[in-house]
């Protein structure tokens, strides 16, 4: 999937931040809307810088409820528009999330994870795992989630996330982390103008006689109708499964399975070249869509591996989604850092060794 | 024993710039504190998020820091189920005129008796320098590259329509007539804004000799009870005026409490059987 992409262009060296916010000008953004916090500021920043000089607008908010609500606005009325922002700001805008989800509007969110709960830290987590997966907000919606693993994807999924939230006319999010937010690596970036723009027959453009009026609402006072909303929302998901998308490494002959989205990825490619000099048949899976979710080819992965191991930054909770995969065909172990804090290959590795000691414990 | 500047101050260190305004606003506070005597143990400090709202954190009080812009409300909660103690809110131009600029009114019509500093720098410190709802027009910050191209929120006029009961500016680099202000805040029964001006040292857009020469005080015969006046000056932008703008004595956020307490009450079970301090003894 990344070569098509890859092969025009010269690479430039961006933080992750900025690589994310040059995609979004040449993903021809109409308008993007935030609000400062660490750690992705520079997203805005560049923005304020760059836009003006191109083409597309950019304000900065009074928050991130009035982002993400301007945000409602501007894709109400039809316009390719995006905000960005880290934790404790995205836990402010899931209302408005929620009801774009509803009203069925396309957008582009990006949540630059720092260590929490709370106020927490600036360090980068993917605590917020499960509020970008299951929802978030209220009621019985869902974002699409992309979970970017390098300053290249950051650029990338932009332009993806872009192409899903306007095919199924949902909010769209990216799921990274303030480690790939601020790191800097190599990036072709995609090509401006490459990323057409979609009919927005539905948006409150303006009534020309030859028209009904358009209503955006996520307001169904009538429960049959507000049902009715909820089947066509559930379709709509359902078509989505098939975009799911994953990265595997060393997966043929692998009799352990690492489960690893974002940043935890990285480090478990580390781990598997370190366990397979130990000649241990270790091999990755990298979720690169977190909603929709590899569940089919973790279950049929299931049939062929001893354990599998879910390393993230957070408590535990992508786990839980291997876990309903693998529908209790092997164990799933968990090994996390918190807070900010990150796990190391070796760690990892360790992990994975003391799972083995413990099972030759079993057996003896 | 008599009390010292020492007693109010925290063990933990200041984390600011070097040269930043909160030094002096932060000692200014310790001083009000000590001249009128408050036990700290007797006193909450609330603050929101920015470089000011760490300040909570160096005052030897009991301090809650909460969530970016809702010090205001989280101060309503610690004063509503502790009525006796001293409660303060402290934030920035960005947490109290921006994301949080919408609750003063409603703790104002409350009229809760909480001590607001609403210290403004012109800019978001903490957050490394982006415009703020009070960065001047045409000023280059991170997030104004080109410029801030809206209007500055003028303050003290708001704080004056929102009818809080106290409303103060003081020039934060001035600690003398800060503390004096600092105390008829505190003593007043009542919500009480003071608005401090603060340098930032590291995102300058305020300076000591800057304020000087832009500040005034308000005259010697300033009616503070008269709110047209008091509208008049704060709009004044040659001079901009510091000192008491506005007071006056309006029942509390614990007065309106009991009224309801007593009002409800006459009619079943003869109401001073029920007071409002019974209530929160209930939950102790
Ligand atoms: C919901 C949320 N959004 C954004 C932030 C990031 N943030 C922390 S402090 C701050 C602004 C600080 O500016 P100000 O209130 O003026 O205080 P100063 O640092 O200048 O004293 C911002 C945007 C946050 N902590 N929480
Ligand atoms: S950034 Fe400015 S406001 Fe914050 S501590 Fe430094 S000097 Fe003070
Ligand atoms: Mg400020």
């Amino acid at each position: 999937m990344k070569e098509e992409k890859n092969k025009k262009g010269e690479a430039r060296l961006m933080k992750g931040n900025e690589a994310l916010a040059e995609a979004a000008i040449r993903a021809d953004i109409d308008a993007y809307f935030g609000y400062p916090i660490t750690p992705q500021s520079e997203i805005l920043e560049y923005l304020e810088r760059e836009i003006p000089k191109r083409h597309g607008l950019v304000i900065q908010a009074e928050s991130e409820v009035a982002s993400i609500n301007m945000i409602y606005g501007a894709a109400g009325a039809g316009a390719r528009v995006m905000t960005s922002s880290s934790s404790p700001g995205i836990s402010l805008m899931q209302e408005g999330l929620s009801y774009i989800a509803s009203a069925q509007l396309p957008c582009l969110v990006a949540n630059v994870v720092r260590g929490g709960p709370g106020l927490g830290t600036i360090q980068p987590s993917q605590g917020d795992y499960f509020q970008a997966v299951k929802g978030g907000g209220h009621g019985d919606y869902h974002l699409i989630v992309l979970a970017p693993a390098s300053v290249q994807e950051m650029a990338d999924f932009v332009f993806d996330g872009f192409r899903l939230a306007e095919k199924y006319r949902n909010p769209a999010m990216i799921l990274t982390d303030g480690a790939l937010g601020q790191m800097m690596e190599k990036v072709i970036l995609p090509e401006e103008g490459s990323l057409k723009k979609v009919e927005t027959p539905w948006a409150t453009t303006g009534k020309p006689a030859s028209r009904d009026h358009n209503i955006i609402t996520s307001l169904f006072i009538q429960p049959e109708k507000m049902e009715e909303v909820n089947h066509e929302l559930q379709e709509k998901y359902k078509k989505i499964q098939s975009e799911v998308r994953f990265e595997e490494i060393q997966i043929k002959d692998a009799e352990i399975v690492l489960v690893a989205f974002g940043l935890s990825s990285r480090i478990c490619q580390k781990t598997v070249d370190l366990a397979r000099e130990k000649g241990l048949k270790v091999g990755l899976l990298r979720p690169i869509t977190l909603y929709p979710f590899p569940f089919k080819r973790l279950n049929e992965l299931a049939e062929q591996v001893n354990f599998m191991m879910s390393v993230e930054m957070n408590a535990g909770q992508m786990v839980q989604d291997v876990k309903l995969a693998v529908e209790g065909k092997v164990p799933v172990y968990f090994k996390g850092r918190m807070g900010g804090m990150i796990p190391t290959p070796e760690d990892v590795l360790e992990e994975i060794e003391s799972v083995l000691d413990n099972e030759k414990v079993l057996q003896d | 024993m008599k009390k010292t500047l020492q007693d109010y101050k925290s063990i933990i260190e200041p984390v600011w710039c070097p040269g930043c305004g909160d030094y002096g606003i932060l000692v200014s506070i310790q001083r009000a504190l000590l001249n009128l005597d408050i036990d700290p143990e007797n006193i909450v400090s609330v603050s929101g998020i920015g470089c000011s709202g760490r300040l909570s954190h160096f005052l030897n009080t009991y301090s809650l820091h909460g969530t970016h812009g809702r010090a205001v409300p989280t101060a309503l909660g610690v004063k509503a189920a502790h009525p006796e103690l001293t409660v303060f809110a402290v934030g920035g131009d960005g947490d109290g005129l921006g994301i949080g600029g919408g609750h003063i009114a409603h703790a104002s019509r409350k009229n809760v008796d909480m001590n607001y500093l609403l210290i403004d720098n012109q800019i978001y410190g903490l957050t490394k320098g982006q415009t703020s709802p009070t960065s001047p027009l045409g000023v280059k910050t991170k997030t104004s590259p080109h410029g801030v191209f809206e209007d500055t929120l003028d303050a003290i006029p708001i704080f004056l329509s929102y009818d809080v009961s106290f409303v103060a500016r003081a020039n934060g680099v001035d600690p003398k007539s800060l503390t004096q202000i600092l105390m008829e805040a505190i003593s007043h029964k009542g919500m009480s804004i003071v608005y401090i001006l603060s340098p930032c040292r590291t995102f300058p857009l305020l300076d000591a000799k800057g304020l000087k020469a832009i500040l005034q005080p308000l005259p010697e015969d300033h009616p503070t009870d008269n709110k047209m006046v008091a509208l008049e000056r704060a709009y004044s932008d040659q001079p901009i005026y510091t000192g008491i703008f506005y007071q006056v004595q309006k029942p509390t956020l614990e007065d309106r409490l009991q009224n309801v307490i007593t009002k409800v009450c006459d009619n079943t079970n003869g109401g001073d059987k029920y007071s409002l301090d019974k209530v929160l003894k209930s939950f102790a």
